[in-house]
């Protein structure tokens, strides 16, 4: 890898970083990308799990969805810090599990997201 | 032994989008209705999620989402002298057998068919007069306007999340849109999928030759969408695996997730599936069905179910051999040319280029089913003038991917070896740097070119096949020519490093490789009982309470891909079902 090279991606990782400051009502917005796979009702698992609940649990833990071994395997406890990182770009923190999304590129738009959830899976 | 059931308001004779959508819409209207589909349920939840999605062997080679042909198939031949044999494997064309039928392993592609091909006989005559149209070529008017039918294209791509840009709102041409289409009230319900690379490069050398590309318009959801009916629709995931597969990322517009879990969520409903129909059954006078008769194909148990309303809603073929199987209507008869169950079968035409370009990197894995850039101009463009080409009709042309599969899709320069290790070099080169350009065409109606039952081979129910005679004929050669021309013209002009070109196909129809699963025709709508079998309203003409809905109603067969009439005029049904038919039981047209 060139320097220069070297140079961009620690940028892009320091922009990529967590923020703490996101809005929740524009997380409900982008919310938007993840609700015709995931409800936030407690049990409502669809094509993706149940969101209810996800800062109190393990990867993988509900007893009654399909997840991926990989996911199973990942040993994540989910936090708005993981979530977050994990949302950026799925196959990246978790090789081989099953959700079909590329990620989600924008900071700002994962801060939002993240705020939003935070109340929105109590 | 046949175990006769309670008489229901409506049976829905498979459950796709047509069944989807008159279920939904009946049960709402508060009747009571039960759909028999031949295959399982299917869900995205269990069934179409990764990774299990993602398998060509299951899904491409081995068929999984469609018809069984060890059960029931066709049987086919090229022209009355022929004897027809049995299609044993899927090739040419693949019905889907599944809740959702077709609809789940569809590209999304969903044009609006407009009055060049509503009025298309009128048309052409009054254009070309009436020695225009050979003898042989038995196209005819619809007996529907575009005018009419435009509330329901509208209903449709609202319902399948049609992403795509307009190119005449109202009568006002919107740039970046097609200028060819008829007018529409509104804009699409989403916009334009993201182009890729291939979509892009078609998209300028269409516009440097003078022609006139645009987005095409694909239920695929280029962003997260709610319907009007609250279904939701996560946004294109540009996975590569649409046309034969279900949607991994809900993103693309099916029955089963839309109209199909809305119906199934209302207690007037009810479906069976694994229910094989195997005879529509009429009264004594013959001037109504009562109800039908199937088999449950897990254990033999046979069932006739009653029903005030039958609606036929299997695949278009199936649709036309259970008329024939039951005796509806006066079979077609190629010779006398009398008789319309039967008449009017159409496929479609087409021809294609690969284009290689050296030290590009198209990514091939990554696209939506409707990732590509389309030219409307030999097609909806009545400005094109037919006459010194000598054919009716017309094509489009699109530059980009639909779905080349990680194994099946080996794009190599003509003269390549087809096996060994300079094949495997050549693969290897190529894969990155090919694109694809391809003509679809439509495909006139012809007298000889029909459906009627098999004389010798019969399917697992002791019933016989349904024999297809097809050929291609001179007006589809001769466009097929000039698409080959149109295409090479595009293609030599973006400079390609290696060109496998265009040629026009003039070797006759064969069953075996893949074509298109647009088959129309054999039970027509139209204007009076003597060329058609169903009125405009797909009512057939002879019983009144029997509505046969799909491309199996569509007198002649266009360029585009047939999905958005189909579903347009499922809602146009069910609108005539609720509002009129059951306040007045009878013929919606007087013949």
């Amino acid at each position: 890898m060139s320097r220069a090279a070297m140079v961009l991606m620690m940028t892009l990782i320091t922009v990529g970083a967590a923020r703490a400051d996101g809005d929740p009502v524009r997380g409900a917005t982008r919310f938007q990308e993840c609700a015709a796979c995931h409800k936030l009702d407690a049990g409502a698992n669809e094509v993706g799990p149940s969101l209810h609940g996800v800062f109190t649990r393990k990867a993988g833990e509900l007893a009654d969805f399909r997840f991926s071994p990989a996911m199973k395997r990942s040993g994540i406890v989910w936090t708005p810090e993981t979530l977050e990182k994990y949302i950026a770009d799925p196959q990246a923190m978790v090789p081989a599990n099953r959700m079909p999304y590329a990620g989600m590129t924008s900071a700002n738009d994962r801060a939002d997201l993240i705020a939003y959830l935070v109340n929105a899976t109590k | 032994m046949t175990t006769k059931l309670k008489e229901v308001d409506v049976v829905i004779v498979g459950l796709g989008w047509t069944g989807g959508i008159l279920a939904k819409e009946l049960t709402e209207a508060g009747l009571k209705v039960v759909a028999l589909e031949r295959g399982a349920l299917r869900t995205n939840e269990n069934d179409y999620s990764l990774p299990n999605i993602r398998d060509e062997l299951r899904y491409v080679v081995r068929h999984d989402l469609m018809q069984n042909t060890a059960r029931d198939t066709i049987t086919v031949r090229n022209n009355p002298q022929q004897e027809s044999l049995p299609m044993r494997r899927l090739g040419s064309f693949l019905p889907g057998e599944v809740v959702g039928g077709s609809g789940v392993h569809w590209s999304g592609h969903t044009w609006r068919w407009t009055d060049m091909e509503f009025k298309i006989r009128s048309n052409y005559e009054e254009r070309y007069g009436k020695k225009s149209i050979p003898d042989d070529m038995t196209i005819q008017d619809w007996g529907i306007s575009y005018a009419e039918l435009e509330p329901y294209y509208d209903k449709f791509e609202y319902t399948a999340a049609v992403s795509g840009k307009a190119g005449n709102i109202g009568g006002q041409i919107q740039a970046g849109g097609n200028p060819f289409e008829a007018p529409r009230a509104r804009d699409y319900p989403l916009p334009p999928l993201t182009p890729i690379l291939a979509s892009e490069m078609f998209t300028n050398a269409a516009r440097d030759a003078g022609y006139h590309p645009f987005p095409r318009p694909s239920a695929n959801a280029s962003q997260p969408y709610t319907n009007p009916d609250g279904s939701k629709f996560g946004g294109c995931q540009y996975c590569g695996y649409c046309q034969r597969f279900g949607c991994e990322a809900n993103a693309k517009g099916s029955p089963h997730m839309t109209v199909i879990p809305i119906a199934m969520r209302n207690p007037n409903f009810e479906l069976r599936t694994h229910s094989w129909v195997t005879r529509v059954l009429k009264d004594s006078g013959g001037k109504r069905v009562t109800g039908v008769t199937y088999t449950n194909v897990l254990n033999g148990e046979e069932f006739e179910q009653p029903a005030t309303i039958v609606l036929l809603c299997a695949y278009a073929i199936n649709n036309v051999h259970l008329m024939l199987l039951s005796g509806i209507g006066t079979p077609y008869d190629p010779v006398a040319q009398k008789g319309v169950i039967g008449k009017n079968y159409c496929y479609q035409t087409g021809a294609g280029a690969t284009l290689f370009f050296e030290g590009k990197h198209f990514n091939p894995f990554m696209n939506a089913g409707g990732s590509n850039a389309t030219i409307d101009d030999f097609n909806s463009n009545w400005a094109f003038d037919r006459a010194p080409h000598d054919f009716l009709g017309g094509y489009v042309v699109a530059g980009g991917f639909n779905t080349p599969l990680p194994i099946g899709y080996r794009p190599v320069p003509s003269g390549t070896p087809q096996w060994g290790s300079d094949w495997k070099r050549a693969t290897a080169k190529w894969y990155q740097t090919a694109m694809v350009i391809n003509a679809s065409g439509s495909v006139m109606a012809n007298r000889y070119n029909c459906y009627d039952l098999d004389p010798t081979y019969r399917n697992a129910f002791g019933q016989p096949l349904m024999r297809m005679t097809f050929d291609y004929k001179d007006n589809e050669h001769k466009m097929g020519g000039h698409a080959a021309q149109t295409i090479n013209n595009i293609a030599r002009a973006m400079n390609p490093t290696r060109l496998n070109p265009a040629s026009a196909r003039t070797d006759p129809w064969t069953v075996v490789p893949y074509q298109s699963t647009h088959n129309t025709g054999g039970t027509i709508m139209g204007t009076n009982p003597r060329d058609s079998a169903l009125n405009k309203y797909l009512q057939s003409w002879d019983c009144h309470n029997l509505f046969v809905i799909g491309a199996n109603a569509f007198p002649h067969n266009s360029a585009y891909n047939p999905t958005g009439p189909v579903g347009a005029l499922a809602y146009w049904t069910a609108d005539a079902i609720k509002s009129r038919y059951l306040r007045n039981p009878g013929p919606l047209v007087q013949a």
